[in-house]
């Protein structure tokens, strides 16, 4: 009897272990990192083909749709880059808003995106953002609310 | 003189709390039986005080008096009565007010239902706890979350409320059935504090919470489901969850006291798993007040968060000293929390349970360690991250499986040990159903190992409980021959615990099929379309007729007429919107949804006319979502029926070897447990 009790609480160390490790890789594969324009730009390298978000401001001007989406250039006003996004945009995406976009680095310094948040309601979150703060912006800054494409 | 009466109620309320707890507190000490019965009448001071402020609150929304600055923040003339009433949960402030009535009505309602027993130790210290919580939630408002604060210049009109809280009806009902589960669960918790203080953590204190934690659960159930409704009729991304950390933080508590509703009838019936509940009701808690911290706090910024507020670090603390006492108590009782029973075999119901119960247990992990490790990771390291959908996905897959597994293969279990004969008796039928209904969706054109297996695991389910009622109902027939109905109504009153459950299982599946489908087999696609143009998605064509705009003193809406046609037939016109709302520059889309018994049609309106007059609509084709609704309903009901008083039973039904369903042993004598309750406990 003992002996049953002492194999069963091993036995239940063991599926817990198994359990965390699992949840710890899991996690950590799916963990999208965040990012502004110019940390994006610095470290495109070392990110290769990692997925990430980048998040800042839609360039007036430079919005042009595409055949599967849309193509613009994404500022944090230290740095800019190029986005490709396929898919739908969400109801609030325009020129001038900020926005995050999720994807990774493609060839030719465009950066492949397939999914947008836009920030929603400025005057309703946090009343006074600096506008540093909204281009550095948190992914928690998303409102849930935001349109998935 | 609105603001005064509030206030003023707001320090009746934290005072009443004080004197209860000195009250009770001191006639503890003193084993004076009069102050504890004097002292538990302060509950309803704390009750007719949250009364007096949140009438002081809605008077003061539907007189759009803006010299308050919560309704000038969250009224406008022009918001309709509705939404003006519903003001009150519309942003953190009242919605602590709203919190402080539900906890004063829980704590009412449990006085009145104890006041045989208000000289009972257990009783008067579990009351103790529960005004301190009130103490705290009333001491919020008198300080960081000022629900009656005033504004120094009174403006004209008010902002309105989030344009998104006033743009469905089920606002009205998502957010006070979510606290009303929410703010429930401190009752149990206030329980177990009294059992492990007074010392009295046998069965006692469970059987007393037992209909209470019911209640909460319910609502909180509803309240979720309501909530993934609400997500799915205004949000307008075509899903109704998101792994959002709100959704989280309400779905956290859920599953601890799911885990919980079920070990509690191990321990009822076999005196095990003391500690484990102990833990299960205080981490039900604990996470309640998280929620509370993740959703008004600040720290995570969606719909539910309106502005910074210096709340959260008042949570913060709150949380740590209520799950310190819980874990220091349990700590401090730990040599005499040994349980008396133990598991014979791991073929039995309460083998089963405490699987089941490790699996919720895991699933909560899961999802707790999801949704905080963005904050620690930002708070510790400054690293700013997010934990894709993905991760909880591919955990919680197939934990939700063995879950249905679990929920089927359970009830069919005897208590203490089984047989294969028995095993195979009650279980052939149900494998059958199961093995029939994979074979029946592979046919059908269904994919996905997971999707093929839980619809073969809910219809193994089905059957399952099938089986049971029709058990249940043929051995009141052979004691007295009566039509199936009054025979099937006859056996749940016999059991209504048993048979509740049961229903309720039959919502879950139901929810776990809408939720497998609905995300496998969703089609999506944003068509761009002028007049008269028509594009097909997934078999079904629609066309774009035409827009208009209409104007109220709320807002204002672009309308887009959209017909709908499938297989040749004409389904209607549809009309997906989005409305500008007077207090934001963006658009709150409405989404249009045409529900079928086999799939929705979505549409959404995801830009209005540009200068050509071309619009973009989003066209989503999602299957079987609305049984997560009619599943939301079962649940309802199961619990409802759960909650029938048992009636004493007069007919003792002969115990009918083997045939007879697993739980219903009605007059049998049970082998061991104390006897606490009159009912046979069986679930």
């Amino acid at each position: 009897m003992r002996r049953r009790r002492a194999l069963f609480a091993v036995g239940l160390c063991g599926v817990a272990i198994v359990a965390i490790v699992v949840l710890a890789v899991v996690l950590s594969e799916n963990v999208v990192y965040f990012r502004t324009v110019s940390e994006a730009v610095n470290r495109r390298a070392a990110d290769g083909n990692a997925r990430f978000r980048i998040a800042g401001k839609v360039v007036r001007g430079s919005l042009h749709d595409t055949a599967h989406g849309v193509d613009f250039e994404l500022t944090d006003g230290k740095a800019t880059a190029r986005i490709a996004h396929r898919g739908g945009q969400p109801a609030l995406f325009k020129e001038g808003v900020p926005v995050v976009c999720e994807g990774h680095w493609g060839s030719g310094a465009v950066f492949d995106s397939d999914r947008i948040l836009v920030r929603h309601g400025n005057d309703y979150s946090p009343p006074k953002v600096p506008d540093h703060q909204v281009r550095s912006g948190t992914q928690n800054a998303m409102a849930a609310a935001d349109a998935v494409p | 003189m609105k603001a005064q009466l509030g206030v003023l109620a707001l320090a009746i309320g934290a005072s009443a709390a004080v004197l209860g707890i000195c009250t009770l507190g001191y006639g503890l000490y003193r084993h004076d039986d009069r102050l504890l019965r004097t002292g538990r009448r302060y509950v309803l001071f704390v009750l007719l005080a949250a009364v007096l402020a949140v009438g002081a609150m809605e008077w003061a929304l539907i007189s759009h008096d803006f010299s308050l600055k919560y309704v000038a923040n969250n009224n406008a003339r022009g918001t309709p009565l509705l939404f003006t009433i519903t003001g009150l949960w519309a942003a953190l402030e009242g919605s602590i007010l709203l919190w402080a009535l539900v906890l004063g009505g829980y704590l009412a309602f449990t006085v009145w239902k104890f006041r045989e027993r208000a000289t009972d130790p257990l009783v008067a210290w579990a009351t103790i706890v529960g005004l301190a919580i009130a103490l705290f939630f009333f001491a919020l408002m008198l300080g960081p979350a000022q629900p009656f604060e005033k504004v120094a210049r009174v403006p004209f009109d008010g902002r309105g409320p989030n344009a998104l809280l006033q743009n469905h009806p089920l606002m009205a009902f998502h957010p006070p059935m979510l606290y009303l589960g929410y703010v429930g669960f401190t009752i149990p918790f206030s329980f177990a504090v009294a059992a492990l203080i007074t010392g009295r953590f046998g069965e006692g204190w469970l059987a007393d919470v037992r209909r209470t934690t019911l209640v909460a659960w319910g609502f909180l159930s509803i309240g979720i489901i309501l909530g993934a409704w609400w997500s799915y009729e205004v949000l307008g991304w075509g899903g109704f969850w998101a792994w959002d950390p709100v959704e989280n933080a309400s779905l956290l508590p859920w599953l601890t006291a799911t885990a919980f509703i079920h070990s509690v009838i191990v321990q009822e019936r076999r005196g095990m798993l003391r500690v484990w509940n102990l833990s299960l009701v205080i981490a039900t808690f604990c996470l309640t007040i998280l929620g509370t911290f993740l959703t008004r706090s600040g720290v995570i910024n969606s719909v539910h968060s309106f502005t910074e507020s210096a709340i959260g670090p008042w949570l913060l603390v709150f949380l740590g000293i209520c799950a310190a006492v819980g874990i220091g108590l349990i700590a401090w009782r730990a040599d005499r929390l040994r349980a008396p029973g133990r598991i014979d075999s791991p073929w039995s119901r309460e083998s089963a349970f405490l699987v089941n119960n490790l699996l919720f247990a895991g699933f909560a992990l899961v999802v707790l360690v999801g949704t905080v490790y963005p904050l620690l990771a930002e708070a510790l390291q400054n690293r700013r991250l997010s934990v894709g959908e993905p991760y909880f996905d591919r955990m919680t897959e197939p934990i939700g499986v063995a879950l249905l597994f679990f929920m089927a293969a359970a009830p069919a279990l005897p208590w203490r040990a089984t047989s294969g004969r028995v095993l195979r008796d009650r279980l052939l039928i149900p494998a059958w159903a199961g093995g029939l209904a994979m074979v029946l969706a592979v046919v059908l054109g269904a994919d996905g190992f997971v999707e093929v297996l839980t619809f073969g695991l809910a219809a193994f389910a089905l059957a399952g409980i099938v089986r049971q009622f029709v058990l249940g109902a043929r051995a009141q027939r052979r004691t007295a021959s009566v039509p199936i109905a009054a025979a099937t109504v006859r056996t749940v009153r016999g059991n209504p615990r048993l048979y509740g459950g049961l229903v309720v299982h039959v919502g879950i599946v139901l929810v776990a099929v809408a939720i497998a489908a609905s995300g496998a087999y969703s089609t999506k696609r944003d068509v761009r379309l002028s007049r008269n143009q028509s594009a097909t998605v997934a078999g079904y064509t629609v066309t774009y007729l035409g827009s208009e705009r209409t104007r109220s003193a709320q807002k204002q809406t672009v309308k887009a007429r959209v017909r709908v046609e499938h297989d040749g037939s004409d389904l209607g016109i549809y009309a997906p919107a989005i409305s500008i709302f007077p207090n934001t520059t963006d658009g709150i889309g409405t989404p249009s949804v045409r529900t079928g018994l086999v799939r929705d049609v979505y549409l959404t309106l995801v830009s209005s006319p540009n200068e050509r007059g071309r619009v973009t609509i989003g066209v989503a084709i999602n299957p079987m979502v609305v049984w997560l609704w009619i599943g939301g309903g079962v649940i309802a009901l199961g619990v409802a029926i759960a909650l029938i008083p048992t009636l004493r039973r007069r007919v003792v039904v002969p115990v009918v070897a083997e045939e007879a369903p697993a739980g219903a042993e009605p007059a049998a004598p049970r082998e061991s447990g104390p006897p606490r309750e009159p009912e046979p406990v069986g679930a």
